[in-house]
């Protein structure tokens, strides 16, 4: 009996180091982009403003400056930001899932890494959604369908220009009228 | 549940955090002016004038001039020996002899795979020469009024010498560019001529930061944003900071300037220069001041210094606070609208163009990660005449070096590449006509007409080379040692970004770098070692089991 209860907790506690260790990569998923930082950003706004559902820019944000700015380098981080008031509305109106107005507008982000080449990252919708219930996990699944939308890379497009946000106040995002 | 909900809550908070308060995007590039012309001033930060000379009340100076030359003669009254000192640089004469392999190199001859060469372009390329008045093949390099003191000792910003005057300044108020309807006023040579000074960031910048044809074009590590830089951009010349000019450490002595690309120093002297003593080692350098073991003594980091530049790891990346141009596609250059008028079409940042009728298609990019290369110094040219390579990629210069032969060091590249005309006859580079003097009318200008052929045998005829009439592109690749932009020493590469199967620099041959390289056998022996003990403690534990069942 005893190695029975020692070889379940022992399974327990591998499966909790593994899913540990697994968590970040799912969290978040990463996908190389054919393009520069700019030509890439430029290219996500298009496909978001192009991609009906309500989804409208937000703000471009870019943090490397904020590090230039402090008298230190940062490869080329930018930003994108959208929202869906489609999407965004029904969690702001449920109390129990107001907290993640936090996770809103939805960021994709464009970087490059040491190895010069320009990568995007965005949060995982589609496997987060469903961990704070039925309502979030239904939207979130959506998001993450749009999501993989936004970072279709079209070579055969002509190069669009991005689209920079108007406002400056607030940080710096830019009020994009989308109501995130 | 409540795990995730809290972990997810604080990493987006996080995420927000990092995030908050920071401009939205990055940042345009500071005034880009036309070709060679400098916007700014003096970049410096005023300081109490040290000089024992006020120039402004010397008689000689106190003139109405009319010309540049009018003004070189006064200065040449005193400063007797300076225009033959000129004389001697590459600065006057754009040639330098290789005596490695002879080549004939410096701005009269190279052909780039940027604007190309000068030969047929002379009016325009020339705004750059320290000179007056050289607009073709017969001009009198053994002119003293001809060499222009002003360029680089004008401390008034005013002094602007334009593309297509034959490196005059304008004596008279004109509309530059042409049909653009701004006027450019005529220079006030007196104010000027009373106004000189030591040399500024701005007045070597006036050249070297718009190489190329434009601000950041073609070196990557010298652009306008180094007039007034902030600390991240460069820690010697951070203008609130140590304030270097570019003379700081181009130290020159009787005008001659020490550093060059064509005689790059792969590996300098290992002891820094003791300052007014003499040393014929290379002042521009790292070493020179810093020595070769500048990291504290017991720092692993003084091991490196023997095969890597400084530059390697203290210059992360490039073009930090301006994209530069990274490739130039001459092949598309002449497309023009339906009703033939120009093309000018932005990239997605909308500060540069990527296509222009006039040279065609461009990319530009920001925050370049180096390339890295071994480079001893020694350094090769295609010139006009030489072979190209019409299956591969032509190196337009390439630069000597090896692990293994003690004079060279890893260096961090800019690497620009594009596609410039040669000649299917005799199988080598080609020079277009391209522009033509202020006001003047030459139908064989390729920006006038867009029409190659012309372009290119007017060029060729002014380069004294054959030209058959038939030609083609071909791909060309140049390299540009990055030797400015020195990062804060905590923006310093780290020991990852190389010693890693990816890293920075899994190209470079001829070197045991850990975590990098590895060794089959050695790795073979190791995993033979853990199978061997693992088999061990199984035999082991098996045989125990055993025996202790067995009693």
């Amino acid at each position: 009996m005893l190695r029975i209860v020692a070889s379940f907790t022992a399974g327990i506690a591998f499966a909790a180091v593994l899913t540990w260790n697994l968590m970040g990569g799912l969290m978040f998923h990463e996908h190389p982009s054919p393009f520069g930082v700019e030509e890439t950003v430029a290219r996500i706004q298009q496909n978001i403003v192009a991609a009906g559902n309500g989804w409208s820019l937000s703000g471009l944000r870019n943090p490397a400056a904020a590090v230039k700015a402090d008298g230190g380098n940062a490869l080329p981080v930018m930003m994108v930001e959208a929202c869906s008031t489609k999407y965004s509305g029904p969690i702001l109106n449920d109390d129990s899932v107001r907290f993640l107005s936090i996770l809103m507008p939805c960021k994709i982000s464009v970087y490059k890494k040491n190895d010069g080449k320009t990568y995007i990252g965005a949060m995982n919708a589609g496997l987060l959604g469903p961990m704070f219930g039925s309502l979030v996990g239904d939207i979130m699944g959506k998001v993450a369908t749009d999501q993989a939308k936004f970072i279709i890379m079209d070579p055969s497009k002509p190069t669009p220009q991005i689209i920079y946000p108007k406002a400056t106040g607030g940080g710096g995002g830019g009020g994009g009228g989308s109501g995130c | 549940m409540r795990f995730v909900q809290l972990l997810l809550a604080v990493l987006a908070g996080a995420s927000f955090a990092a995030t908050a308060n920071v401009p939205p995007v990055a940042a345009a590039p500071a005034g880009r002016a036309a070709h060679g012309m400098a916007a700014a001033g003096p970049a410096a930060a005023p300081k109490a004038n040290r000089s024992t000379a006020d120039h402004s009340k010397f008689k000689e100076l106190r003139q109405s001039f009319k010309s540049g030359p009018e003004v070189t003669k006064a200065c040449l009254s005193c400063h007797t020996e300076a225009a033959k000192q000129v004389h001697k640089t590459k600065h006057w004469t754009w040639e330098w002899v290789n005596p490695e392999n002879n080549q004939k190199l410096g701005k009269k001859h190279i052909v780039n795979n940027f604007c190309t060469a000068t030969a047929s372009n002379e009016k325009f390329c020339n705004a750059c020469h320290a000179g007056y008045g050289w607009e073709d093949d017969k001009f009198d390099f053994t002119s003293e009024t001809n060499v222009d003191c002003l360029v680089c000792h004008d401390t008034t910003g005013s002094y602007k010498k334009l593309p297509g005057l034959a490196g005059h300044p304008t004596y008279k108020d004109i509309e530059y560019p042409p049909k653009s309807g701004k006027i450019v006023k005529a220079v006030d040579l007196p104010k000027v001529a009373q106004n000189v000074g030591r040399t500024s960031r701005a007045t070597c910048g006036a050249c070297h930061f718009y190489g190329g044809g434009g601000d950041a074009v073609k070196h990557g590590d010298l652009d306008s944003s180094l007039k007034n830089p902030a600390r991240y951009l460069d820690v010697h010349m951070d203008a609130k900071g140590l304030n270097f000019t570019c003379a700081t450490c181009h130290a020159t002595q009787g005008h001659d300037i020490p550093g060059s690309r064509y005689t790059p120093t792969g590996k300098a002297e290992d002891a820094a220069h003791m300052r007014g003593k003499e040393n014929k080692g290379n002042a521009a350098s790292c070493q020179a001041c810093h020595g070769s073991a500048p990291h504290k003594a017991t720092d692993r980091l003084n091991s490196h210094t023997g095969k890597i530049a400084c530059q390697t790891c203290h210059i992360p990346q490039f073009a930090r606070a301006q994209a530069t141009k990274m490739s130039w596609d001459w092949s598309t250059a002449g497309k023009l609208t339906p009703d033939g008028k120009r093309m000018q079409i932005k990239d997605a940042s909308g500060h540069h163009d990527r296509y222009d009728s006039n040279k065609g298609d461009f990319t530009y990019e920001s925050d370049v990660v180096p390339e890295y290369a071994w480079v001893n110094g020694k350094v090769k040219y295609t010139l006009l005449g030489d072979p190209v390579n019409t299956q591969g990629v032509t190196r337009i210069n390439e630069y000597g070096g090896s692990p293994t032969d003690g004079a060279s060091r890893i260096w961090p590249l800019k690497v620009f590449r594009g596609k410039q005309p040669y000649d299917l006859e005799t199988r080598s580079l080609l020079v277009p006509h391209t522009a033509v003097g202020y006001g003047e009318k030459d139908d064989s200008g390729f920006w006038a007409n867009y029409k190659w052929d012309a372009a290119l045998k007017a060029g060729a005829e002014a380069a004294g080379r054959p030209f058959g009439g038939k030609f083609d592109f071909v791909s060309t690749e140049m390299s540009w040692p990055i030797t400015h932009m020195v990062a804060p020493k905590a923006d310093a590469l780290t020991c990852t970004q190389c010693h890693s199967k990816s890293g920075r620099l899994q190209g470079i041959k001829g070197v045991y770098m850990p975590r990098r390289d590895a060794n089959g056998i050695l790795d073979l022996i190791g995993w033979l070692a853990v199978l061997g003990t693992f088999v061990g403690v199984l035999i082991h534990g098996g045989l125990r089991v055993y025996l202790g069942r067995k009693g």
